[in-house]
């Protein structure tokens, strides 16, 4: 039991460390010795990052693209899953298996071409360029299908002989049977899509339409970097995660005892 | 399992919930990534129009001392803490998988937020208590009368360092994998051993052990392929540093490609980075399988 | 059937792709036509926001033209152009270090054609203006900060030592400064000082000691790397005994912890940044006294010049009204505002700025950079030596740890340079 307390104090404290600091005045951050808790309490790091202005419209970009971005991953992941675990059809595993390949590909070396793309499609600029290309993630469709998998072929069956079309099986039995798997992958996209920095960089060059993590990079300089707001604000971006995983937690669990562990 | 004749119209339907994810998939994903592979080819300034030049850059690439010190690290580091992390991940998972221990849900979710952390974050953090000088732990050390430690200025600490830091991040999210694997275990089988004598260390070799199989298999893939591509943390906490000690490919990459102005040359060190990861995976798959085939 | 998917699939692809919206064509901008500036930046400090409140007035007289600011992180910026340009879609403007600015010289808009270049070239620094010219010798950017290497020392620290500080640096040299910093940290370790000096971990500021030294990058009319020179080996034989000899700490060129946070922690005594770093300190440091004094002199006294410029681009989407915004921003009532806020040095030769503080800082900022030879600016401006600088550093590291012998430090670098001076 002491073993645990000890590693979850080690869990924790770097960032209870981060947020502290940022309650410090800058002068009070470089000090020898050092001081876990603020000699002098201040709000000032979180002032001047949100009168900013616009943090209220990175934080609301931020909040738009997690949120539709998530909804649609579900909902394509869940198809895709569904497709490779429950049925059989040529070409099934060529595609499983690409799809798993490409985990594999750094984003730096494809992120000139995904440029050009992107604008060839018209969604440079816009958020929907962070929106939908990091929708069709792999890990996704692997969870979804590694879940599919549990779901006994004998429901499906008895659904088709009282008369439901395709759909409707998938419609009136997997989803429902689906929470815990829906609210995993959520979660995981929720949390991609919130600590996204790669493709906002490659996607947006307007400011009113930057994400939150390109803000926070925005304060390390060439020189010097602003560690004042760089601290306020880390804290106030990690605080929707942990509620999103709060909340969403027991769900959670089942879905990654099926969606990983079995099958 | 349900598989449609073809020639039926039915034949289509699971391509048709495969549509969409596949659809974006392929334009935005696998189009632009054999357009970055096919570029290994070529000698590409990011002005210029590309040259084909076949395999030079391959054959220059196993003579680069850069690149193969960063092939070594980047091995070295994957495989330390791809080990490391599954030692950590279970053990906490078996620490606290009885959903009957006072607070456990709040216990596993402390273990779990560093994972949710960007690694912007994660690295700040770290370098304040890792630091030589302003670092908290050599403060520690130094109030107490020691020397402080170089965590990130000797070469051999700094891999260290990068490595905990990394096990710190991620060991909680494998550890819920874990416990989720652990709780469909069959609590008689425990029980039968116990009757039979058997003691804890052999219930655990012989029953948890070779149960959490496809559990240990999906956490050390999924632990590999996030090693392999590690940039971000390792970046923001050593920038590669000391010299080479904590550079890894990916860093590499992308110096060669957007400083050195050489795409054609990033293109071809990452074709050898997936190279690498599909060898390590399935070198791992066929593992798991022969274990599985001598049950 | 297989193979009918396949080609289901490309065919869905392939007529997505020829649907796909290309950009849409910028129509050609009338004078007085609505214009929105794209323009990029990066931010040490306050600079964007002193751009915005200083260019207001230019707003307001031209209301027309509004301006979009996008700040990115400067680790990411040569990244973040560079995909921008070759996609077709550069900013109007863009904030340029001097790096940067070497490495993108081929992309960026010359001035001519758009406005009368030769009043304008009258009007800045010459050691600036070097860097706003491309391979045809024409203007293509203009200097809005300048900015000079120099030594930041902690006058509390000296003074405990009883050393006035001011007196010694105007004739030191470095064998004297080592000297010295022995006695000022024995006097103030019980204050938690521990070194002497920390150097800012890039090869920019590293040069300010080789240039010292009698070093250089380059040969004398900068066609090829050369290294390897007496001064670069004396400068790095002595930059290795002072981290052998913990003058200076290891952690800063090994370990990345930053040289400015030691220095505001009173860990180190002296800190060879620059200009920039007065605004920082200027706000952060309560509980000791700092200054600015003259470096110490190796062969010859030396800084580095740099700063920042401003520049459009080759097919941007507002050319004209980009050059517009360029030269009023450069201007001598907007760019004295700008560099007064900023702390920065100016870039023009008629401005004098009245700093609200420190103006004695900025007085031997200003004198380092007079006894600065000239070749100095034309090794930074080099486009090859700016794709060698990162290995250049990268091998000083190795060499101070130990890893490799000076001789072997400097042909490393000569054979990399080789491969791009060719």
């Amino acid at each position: 039991m002491i073993v645990v307390i000890l590693f979850a104090i080690i869990a924790l404290f770097p960032i209870l460390w981060v947020a502290l600091s940022s309650f410090k005045p800058q002068s009070e951050l470089f000090r020898i010795p050092m001081r876990i808790f603020p000699e002098q309490w201040t709000l000032e790091n979180y002032a001047e990052a949100l009168l900013r202005g616009s943090f209220q419209i990175y934080f609301r970009n931020t909040v738009f693209v997690s949120v539709i971005s998530t909804i649609i991953t579900v909902i394509i992941s869940i198809m895709a899953g569904y497709a490779l675990g429950k049925y059989v059809f040529p070409g099934r595993n060529f595609m499983f298996t690409l799809m798993l390949c490409t985990l594999m590909i750094p984003l730096q070396v494809i992120m000139i071409p995904i440029f050009l793309q992107l604008k060839r499609f018209g969604l440079l600029n816009s958020l929907w360029g962070i929106i939908i290309p990091p929708a069709a993630t792999p890990t996704g469709v692997f969870l979804a299908r590694q879940y599919m998998t549990t779901i006994p072929d004998s429901l499906i069956e008895a659904a088709r002989i009282d008369g439901g079309g395709e759909w409707f099986v998938f419609r009136k039995i997997i989803i429902p049977l689906s929470k815990p798997i829906i609210a995993t992958i959520a979660i995981f996209s929720f949390m991609w899509r919130w600590n996204d920095y790669l493709w906002p960089l490659i996607v947006i060059s307007k400011s009113d339409k930057q994400t939150i993590q390109q803000a926070l990079a925005g304060f390390v300089g060439q020189l010097q970097v602003n560690w004042s707001n760089l601290l306020a604000m880390t804290t106030i971006t990690i605080l929707p995660i942990i509620i999103v995983f709060l909340a969403l937690q027991n769900f959670f669990m089942q879905g990654i005892s099926a969606g990983a562990v079995k099958g | 399992m349900t598989e449609f004749k073809k020639g039926t119209r039915q034949f289509w339907i699971p391509y048709l919930f495969l549509l969409p994810n596949l659809l974006i998939f392929v334009l935005f994903v696998i189009i632009p990534a054999v357009q970055g592979l096919a570029m290994s080819f070529t000698d590409w300034s990011v002005f210029s129009k590309p040259n084909f030049i076949g395999f030079a850059n391959f054959k220059e690439l196993f003579a680069d001392e850069v690149f193969l010190t960063t092939f070594r690290n980047t091995l070295v580091y994957s495989i330390l803490t791809v080990c490391a992390l599954v030692v950590v991940s279970l053990g906490l998972a078996l620490l606290l998988f009885h959903n009957t221990i006072k607070g456990v849900k709040a216990f596993r979710a402390i273990f779990y937020i560093p994972s949710l952390l960007s690694m912007i974050t994660v690295g700040i953090a770290w370098r304040f208590i890792l630091g030589d000088e302003m670092g908290i732990v050599n403060f520690l050390i130094r109030s107490c009368g020691g020397k402080g430690v170089q965590w990130l200025t000797s070469g051999k600490l700094a891999m260290l360092s990068v490595i905990l830091v990394s096990v710190w991040t991620y060991a909680g999210y494998y550890m819920i994998i874990f416990i989720s694997g652990l709780q469909t275990i069959p609590v008689e089988l425990y029980e039968a051993a116990y009757v039979d004598g058997a003691s804890r260390w052999y219930s655990f070799k012989s029953i948890t052990l070779p149960l959490l199989s496809p559990t240990t298999l999906v956490v050390s893939i999924l632990a590999t392929i996030n090693a392999f591509k590690a940039y971000e943390l390792i970046l923001t906490m050593t920038k590669g540093g000391p010299g080479y000690a904590t550079k890894f490919i990916v860093q590499q990459v992308y110096e060669v490609a957007f400083l050195e102005d050489r795409m054609g040359y990033a293109s071809a060190m990452s074709i050898i980075l997936m190279l690498m990861i599909g060898v390590i995976t399935l070198i791992q798959f066929k593992g798991s399988r022969g274990e599985g085939e001598n049950e | 059937m297989k193979k009918n998917l396949l080609v289901l699939l490309l065919v869905c692809c392939v007529a997505g792709q020829l649907m796909a919206a290309g950009s849409s064509e910028t129509p050609v901008a009338k004078t007085n036509e609505p214009v929105t500036l794209s323009v990029l930046w990066f931010n040490d400090g306050n600079e964007s926001d002193v751009f915005t409140a200083t260019m207001k007035d230019y707003l307001a007289s031209h209301p027309n033209v509004k301006v979009d600011l996008q700040i990115v992180a400067f680790a990411d910026y040569q990244q973040k152009l560079k995909m921008m340009i070759s996609g077709g879609n550069p900013p109007d403007l863009a904030r340029m270090a001097t790096a940067d600015l070497t490495s993108l010289i081929d992309t960026v808009l010359p001035l001519e054609g758009y406005t009368d270049v030769t009043s304008l070239e009258k009007q800045f620094v010459p050691s600036m203006l070097a860097y706003a010219y491309n391979k045809d010798n024409k203007l293509a950017a203009l200097p809005v900060e300048a900015t000079a290497n120099g030594m930041l020392v902690n006058k509390t620290a000296f003074k405990n030592a009883g050393i006035d500080v001011d007196a010694v640096s105007k004739t030191w040299t470095w064998e004297e400064w080592a000297e010295i910093m022995k006695k000022v940290i024995a006097a103030n370790s019980s204050n938690g000082m521990k070194y002497g000096l920390a150097v800012d971990f890039t090869p920019h500021r590293f040069s300010t000691i080789m240039y010292q030294f009698g070093g250089h990058f380059l040969n004398a009319d900068q066609t090829a790397m050369q290294f390897n020179n007496p001064g670069t080996i004396a400068s790095l034989q002595w930059f290795k005994k002072m981290h052998d000899d913990n003058l200076i700490p290891k952690s800063v060129w090994l370990g990345s912890e930053n040289p400015a946070e030691l220095f505001q922690a009173g860990i180190v005594a002296c800190h060879i940044g620059g200009s920039w770093n007065v605004n920082t300190y200027k706000k952060n440091i309560a509980n000791f006294e700092w200054g600015t004094v003259q470096m110490p002199k190796a062969s010859i006294r030396s800084s580095v010049p740099g700063g920042k410029l401003i520049a459009s681009f080759k097919g941007c989407a507002h050319p004209q009204a980009a050059v517009d915004f360029m030269i009023a921003f450069a201007d001598k009532e907007h760019s004295s505002q700008y560099d007064k806020e900023t702390m920065n040095i100016s870039a023009r030769v008629d401005t004098n700025i009245q700093y609200a503080s420190n103006a004695s800082d900025f007085n031997i900022f200003a004198d380092e950079l007079k006894v600065t030879p000239a070749f100095t600016a034309n090794e930074w401006k080099n486009p090859n030596l700016a794709k060698v600088t990162a290995y250049a550093k990268e091998q000083i590291v190795q060499y101070l740890m130990g890893n490799i012998d000076v001789d072997t430090c400097v042909a490393n670098v000569d054979k990399k340079g080789a491969g791009f001076f060719k």
